[in-house]
């Protein structure tokens, strides 16, 4: 009986060593997928402003953030500096804690890189006033985030949820005369999440100038 | 006024004429050039009529590298726009724009055109105009032309066109235009387009309806509205036997419910005839994004899944499928009763660890079998002939025993003593319940099982084990508690008559399961399981007659071995002659008074599109749960009146047998098992999922809500 009983708890192990394997191998075809999700955790990264000063997103946990991809020689991003109303909702926003990263994922040589020293000078004429203004000029970060456009916005909340991600507003024109008119997205975002209150427009589809990945 | 002086100020007319309105005798307006492009008005009038119609062209020809976008520009990028400004009476038709193509840029795509493309609009002149009159027309044109960089352009062109009683026509445009609109996208009637909204794809069928339609060797969907689809993402292209499928990544942050999709299917090359290879289409869209269910399972945290697995598993117990092996084990429990409590321990352990192993193997075959492509579902072992055929032979085999044919123990291990044979026994009687349980999905059973098949494998694996321990815990519970083994009665001879009874519980399981086999592969399947059955009792009356204890040890070996080989022989014989699975409809309609459809992805669209409400009933011959929600609520006259007074389609998507679409519209819903219940209210608004277990009340309260 002894014997019997060992002979059944072996059987046992081997079956379930079997069941186990197979569904590991199975398994593996789950690997998460890359890219964001609205109401999910918005995927950490680390990249450095012009000073070298790393930035992470998890870091900032506790706090909203703002995520701004930007270009500054596209004619869609042109049309919210030129007019102040980029500028104008990174004060606004920076003044309530919001954390603002303007963020390049323009390749070295494409549209929209500059070189730190220029860059610097950039950012001061065009009076722009984020947290930080990040690098990602090997585009990591831009493709992990699926952006596509410049502007490209996306807001995450104080548990590091992402709730907006799209377009800046419903306008989709290079015309400064539109902005007025226009129903901004992002502001509406953070007035809901700082506020406590559910995004009633989680996505809208971005509209710009490709980004130069 | 003398003659000359008149002929002179005529001339002076003509003159200023052609100078204040140049270039409006000409039919093209002067091109403007701006940042790599120039752009010109063109039309197909010389001089135009009253009340005529006729075509104005915008044309922009383009620096090679350069592109401008379709009305949807992919993921980046601005269609161009036009405002006209028009004479009194006249009126524009919006811009045609001719078929796009993809243009990759990085991990990015755009929709659009390069080189020179010409936008036409129909424009229709006053009736009133009089001849001699000039028609100024006016266009405000903006657009984005890009390369890598980006540059917006605008430019206000005119026309000045004459007005003459007769028209004038512009050979050279009428021509042009003629060629343009031969290619510009067609709609068509040979072809019905249904798209269904997968969790992560759009899946759109296209089914031939003319026998000459042809169909094309590849093509592309160019959605009219932004955002929907993963513009960049390869679209995958298959002919079918009545036209053809197309797979397209849904866009992941696309979240808006969609009931129709507009849109072109751009081909490779000419498809609808000579220069055409763009279908304008407008297709209902199934089972939308608004199907909540899938979000609701995925959102729960795992916690809850393993709760509900766990509860789940209790309730299983209760469940018609399963009681009859559980009475085998209640039997059991009765004699071990008065064994010592470790005994027992390690037989419930045992039945535990049959139960779980039994889980695991299913879930990993499933598992293998869904990697490979095959579309399969929870109960799926039951969608296999085979499978019931040794199925319905071993639960006979077991009511034989139970009949006292022979004697279990020594005969069914062939080795050891009895007692240990008996842990044996309650390890396979784990391993039969769980089989027999499958094709019962309880209450919430069917959340936690749809999670844990999408889930990563420990993910999975940990619900599973809750699911077994749900099941197994009452057994447990009870014998690691002596005050509970009190109530336990004493066995005697009371036993043998219960054990009996019991065995025509399990005939009648063979009963059921032998119907089951008839509706998924017909009689002859049932006549070869009723053979099957044959050689089985053959066999175990070898068995009883010379394998007893009682008869000496070489006869009872033979008669061991040659029971044994009957039931090979007899089931490998019987298996191997099987028809294979093919539902044969079930007649519904004769059950209850519901009028029963055969679901459909496409019926279900064009319900929808209707505005008509709907209930669909995922449900199978083998699932015992729905056989008796059929009975109990579809079956109650107050529900069928109701559904006759709201004018409800009721649509029966029967999963007896293999059927992939069925299993793809079930997990549509985050579920991998039937029984589901789906009521569709006719507003087009969210479907409603009604609980697995339904009562003719439940059904009504839902019925009250799609009405309001």
């Amino acid at each position: 009986m002894r014997r019997l009983t060992k002979i059944g708890i072996v059987s046992l192990v081997l079956a379930l060593i079997a069941g186990l394997a197979a569904i590991a191998q199975t398994g593996t075809q789950d690997v998460a997928i890359g890219g964001v999700a609205i109401d999910q955790p918005a995927p950490d990264f680390t990249l450095k402003d012009l000073d070298g000063k790393e930035y992470k997103l998890s870091s900032f946990k506790g706090k909203y953030v703002v995520l701004e991809w930007v270009n500054f020689d596209c004619p869609f991003v042109k049309k919210h500096y030129s007019s102040g109303n980029m500028q104008a909702l990174q004060a606004e926003a920076t003044k309530k804690g919001v954390i603002w990263l303007s963020i390049c994922s323009s390749a070295p040589g494409k549209q929209g890189h500059f070189p730190i020293a220029d860059l610097k000078k950039r950012i001061a004429t065009e009076k722009a006033v984020p947290t930080a203004y990040l690098i990602d000029e090997n585009g990591v970060v831009g493709k992990l985030y699926g952006a596509k456009t410049t502007p490209h916005m996306f807001v995450i909340d104080s548990i590091g949820k992402l709730r907006y991600a799209g377009a800046i507003d419903d306008m989709p024109s290079t015309k400064v005369d539109d902005i007025p008119k226009a129903t901004n997205y992002v502001r509406a975002a953070l007035d809901a999440v700082t506020n406590g209150r559910a995004v009633a427009v989680k996505s809208q589809t971005p509209y710009g100038c490709a980004v130069k990945f | 006024m003398p003659q000359r002086a008149k002929i002179f100020i005529s001339q002076i007319i003509a003159v200023s004429a052609l100078l204040a309105l140049w270039p409006a005798s000409m039919t093209a307006s002067s091109s403007v050039v701006r940042d790599h492009a120039e752009v010109t008005l063109v039309c197909d009038r010389e001089a135009i009529a009253p009340g005529d119609t006729f075509t104005i062209g915008l044309r922009l020809k383009l620096e090679p590298e350069w592109h401008v976008y379709w009305t949807n520009p992919g993921d980046a990028g601005l269609a161009p726009r036009l405002n006209w400004t028009l004479p009194s009476g006249f009126s524009a038709e919006p811009l045609e724009f001719p078929v796009p193509k993809r243009i990759p840029a990085g991990p990015l795509m755009s929709f659009g055109y390069d080189g020179e493309v010409v936008f036409l609009s129909q424009i229709i002149a006053a009736p009133d105009i009089a001849a001699g009159e000039r028609a100024k027309i006016r266009a405000d044109v903006d657009w984005l032309v890009c390369k890598v960089e980006c540059i917006p352009g605008e430019a206000v062109l005119g026309l000045d066109l004459p007005v003459k009683s007769t028209a004038m026509v512009n050979d050279e445009w009428r021509s042009r235009f003629v060629e343009i609109r031969e290619k510009l996208p067609t709609t068509s009637k040979d072809w019905d387009i249904a798209v269904r909204l997968l969790p992560n794809e759009l899946e759109l069928s296209a089914t031939r309806r003319s026998a000459s339609a042809t169909a094309p060797r590849a093509l592309h969907l160019f959605p009219e509205r932004k955002g929907i689809i993963d513009n960049a993402a390869r679209q995958d292209f298959s002919a079918t036997a009545d036209g053809f499928t197309l797979r397209v990544s849904k866009n992941k942050m696309f979240l808006d419910s969609l009931t129709e999709l507009r849109g072109l299917l751009v081909a490779d090359a000419d498809w609808l005839g000579a220069g055409r290879k763009a279908l304008q289409f407008v297709a209902p869209v199934t089972m939308a994004t608004d199907s909540l269910p899938v979000v609701a399972s995925v959102d729960l945290p795992i916690w809850q899944v393993l709760l509900f697995a766990f509860v789940g598993g209790l309730i299983l117990n209760l469940m018609p499928c399963v009681l009859p092996v559980l009475s085998i084990k209640a039997l059991g429990f009765i004699e071990q009763a008065n064994q010592s409590r470790n005994s027992i321990a390690a037989h419930n352990l045992l039945f535990l660890l049959g139960v779980l192993v039994s889980f695991w193997t299913l879930a990993a075959l499933l598992m293998i079998l869904q990697a490979g492509g095959e579309h399969l579902g929870w109960g799926f072992q039951l969608q296999s002939p085979t499978f019931l055929v040794v199925l319905s032979a071993f639960m006979f085999l077991i009511g034989l025993n139970l009949f006292g044919v022979f004697e279990v123990g020594t005969s069914l291990t062939g080795i050891g003593n009895s007692r240990s044979a008996g842990r044996i026994g309650s390890f396979i009687t784990g391993v039969t319940t769980t089989i027999v349980a499958t094709p019962c999905t309880a209450p919430f059973m069917g959340t936690a099982l749809g999670f844990a098949l999408t889930q990563p494998a420990m993910i999975s694996l940990a619900v599973f084990t809750a699911l077994g321990l749900g099941m197994a815990a009452p057994y447990i519970i009870v014998t690691s508690s002596p005050a509970l083994l009190k109530f336990v009665p004493k066995p005697g001879r009371w036993m043998e008559t219960l054990k009996q009874a019991m065995g025509f519980l399990l005939m009648a399981t063979v009963v059921w399961l032998a119907w089951v086999l008839g509706i998924q592969a017909g009689a002859t399947a049932v006549a070869l399981l009723l053979v099957a059955l044959l050689t089985c009792s053959v066999a175990a009356w070898i068995l009883g007659r010379w394998g007893s204890l009682a008869v000496e040890m070489r006869p009872r070996r033979i008669a061991q071995i040659s029971a044994a080989l009957v039931i090979i022989a007899g089931l490998v014989g019987v298996s191997g002659n099987l028809p294979s699975a093919q539902a044969a409809a079930v007649s519904a309609g004769s059950e209850a008074g519901i009028q029963w459809e055969p679901f459909s992805p496409q019926r279900v669209a064009q319900l929808r599109q209707e505005g008509r409400p709907l209930l669909i009933d995922f449900t199978a011959a083998w699932c015992l749960s729905c056989k008796v929600n059929e009975q109990v609520a579809f079956g109650s006259g107050q529900v069928q009146k109701r559904i006759d007074e709201l004018d409800l389609v009721a649509l029966k998507a029967d999963w007896t047998a293999r059927d992939a679409t069925i299993t793809r519209a079930l997990a549509e819903f985050g579920r991998n098992s039937v029984p589901l219940y789906v009521l569709y209210p006719g507003n087009q608004g969210a479907p409603i999922v009604l609980p697995e277990l339904l009562t003719p009340g439940i059904v009504l309260e839902a019925l009250a809500k799609i009405e309001g």
